[in-house]
């Protein structure tokens, strides 16, 4: 390996830092979007369920790119709006999240048996308190690890952000590798950098699930 | 306000699509009394009581708990459901919060209470229902007769008008039984008033002031508990008690 890496690694560093501020922004708001999704999908109400079974096939049907594209494109043109590379690339990310994460969560909400429900709803709690207290802290115990997955999955692909000319870490390693002679290397250290970071997560991720099963062990006597 | 009954059921009618569950039910349980049911198993004992919280919707008649209407998904089913403490067959703890925190949730996230008066409540509750020394202690580490003793603990941390038990026992090993009806005991020589659905005979009339017998979703017989276990003035009534009172 020559030196063009070394020459290159607070630039590579940087990039790296930008790729981890676009793909937990696009989780952030893809959690939330997530979370009021599978509100709706565990709703009661049916046309609030169709709606976000629409959304969610959607998005999971559609591949991201296409969503990225019609963002940096279309939205302008639609709207007659500005929109930064940046922007399209949060936008398109956080809708896929958001339906990815709206299915974890759904199977999050609905794991939490019948009967904590019921406990919870006839001691006089109302539906948000009830989540609150109740359903989301069993609920994350289920939820966390594929959480910790759909994560690593917008990680990796926030790096389609490239296409449009966001420089993230991909981006940043294929202009090196352009104006350079450090050819494959640099993508060597490119796949490094992405490795690090998503296993840093999931080493994350494990510790945290850790801690959350410690308090919540099932009751012996339930039946639900 | 004297003669006024807690829980008044008038010509309640319960269906899960064309099955008739409860067919035209009516009851009215005054302040202080203790009133069983008995009866075939599903018949719509436990939905009867389902109904009067609003974990059931009902298709006929009505229930008022204190004179409230109660309703499922109505407004003012969360101000019934706060006057009344539910046991539930399979306890229902909360699996992620120790014994005491599951007494203490009600009052304070429900009532809106302080926090270190409740504690110290819950502490008492908790030594009252025999169980001062597992206030730290998950749901998942406790018996079933321990966690049903905590479930009727957290059902007492409201200081609820009405007390309803649904099979209160049904799920627990024998040996388990006597601590739970021990404790259920203690509460109506207190003079609560309890709705208590159960297949302990013996409970019933030892401890209950008025014995309801119900079949195919209707009140066949009902009075002093004593009497009925006697002498039965219906076919049926007298059927079932036999029946149990073989074992």
């Amino acid at each position: 390996m020559d030196s063009t890496v070394f020459i290159y690694a607070g630039v590579l560093l940087k990039a790296m830092g930008t790729t981890i501020w676009l793909s937990w922004l696009a989780l952030l708001i893809g959690a939330l979007g997530g979370f009021i999704l599978a509100l709706m999908q565990t709703s009661r109400f049916r046309a609030l369920r169709i709606v976000t079974l629409l959304y969610t096939q959607f998005f999971v049907s559609v591949p991201v790119l296409i969503v990225l594209f019609f963002c940096y494109y279309g939205l302008p043109r639609l709207f007659d709006i500005e929109i930064s590379s940046f922007a399209a690339a949060t936008i398109a990310l956080a809708a896929h999240a958001s339906a990815m994460l709206s299915a974890v969560i759904a199977a999050g909400i609905t794991s939490v048996g019948r009967g904590q429900w019921e406990a919870a709803q006839v001691s006089g709690m109302t539906y948000p308190q009830l989540m609150r207290h109740i359903i989301m802290p069993q609920a994350a115990q289920v939820i966390l690890p594929p959480f910790v997955g759909v994560y690593i999955r917008l990680v990796k692909e926030s790096s389609i952000a490239a296409l449009i000319g966001y420089v993230e870490l991909t981006q940043t390693g294929l202009l090196i590798r352009e104006s350079t002679h450090a050819g494959l290397a640099i993508i060597g250290v490119v796949a490094l950098l992405y490795f690090i970071l998503n296993y840093s997560i999931s080493l994350a991720g494990g510790a945290l699930e850790r801690r959350l099963k410690v308090a919540g062990r099932p009751p012996l006597g339930a039946r639900q | 306000m004297t003669a006024s009954p807690m829980l008044r059921i008038d010509g309640l009618v319960k269906r899960y699509g064309a099955h008739t569950v409860l067919d035209g039910v009516s009851l009215d349980v005054s302040p202080g009394e203790v009133v069983c049911i008995i009866g075939p198993s599903g018949t719509g004992k436990s939905t009867l009581l389902r109904c009067v919280n609003g974990l059931d919707d009902i298709q006929g008649g009505e229930i008022t708990v204190a004179g409230m209407p109660a309703r499922a998904h109505s407004k003012g089913i969360l101000e019934v459901r706060k006057r009344i403490g539910m046991i539930f067959q399979s306890f229902n703890l909360y699996p992620h919060l120790t014994a005491l925190q599951n007494v203490m949730l009600a009052p304070v996230v429900v009532h809106g209470e302080k926090r270190s008066t409740v504690e110290e409540r819950a502490r008492a509750l908790l030594a009252k229902v025999r169980l001062s020394h597992r206030f730290d202690a998950y749901p998942g580490q406790l018996s079933g007769g321990e966690q049903q003793r905590v479930a009727i603990a957290r059902a007492l941390a409201t200081n609820p008008g009405l007390l309803m038990f649904d099979e209160p026992t049904s799920a627990l090993d024998p040996e388990t039984v006597g601590e739970v009806l021990a404790v259920m005991r203690d509460l109506a020589k207190e003079g609560r008033t309890m709705l208590v659905v159960t297949h302990e005979i013996r409970f019933a009339a030892d401890v209950g002031t008025r014995m309801v017998f119900m079949d195919q979703g209707k009140i066949v017989e009902s009075g002093d508990p004593r009497e009925m276990l006697a002498d039965p003035k219906t076919p049926r009534a007298r059927a079932f008690l036999q029946s149990v009172m073989a074992h």
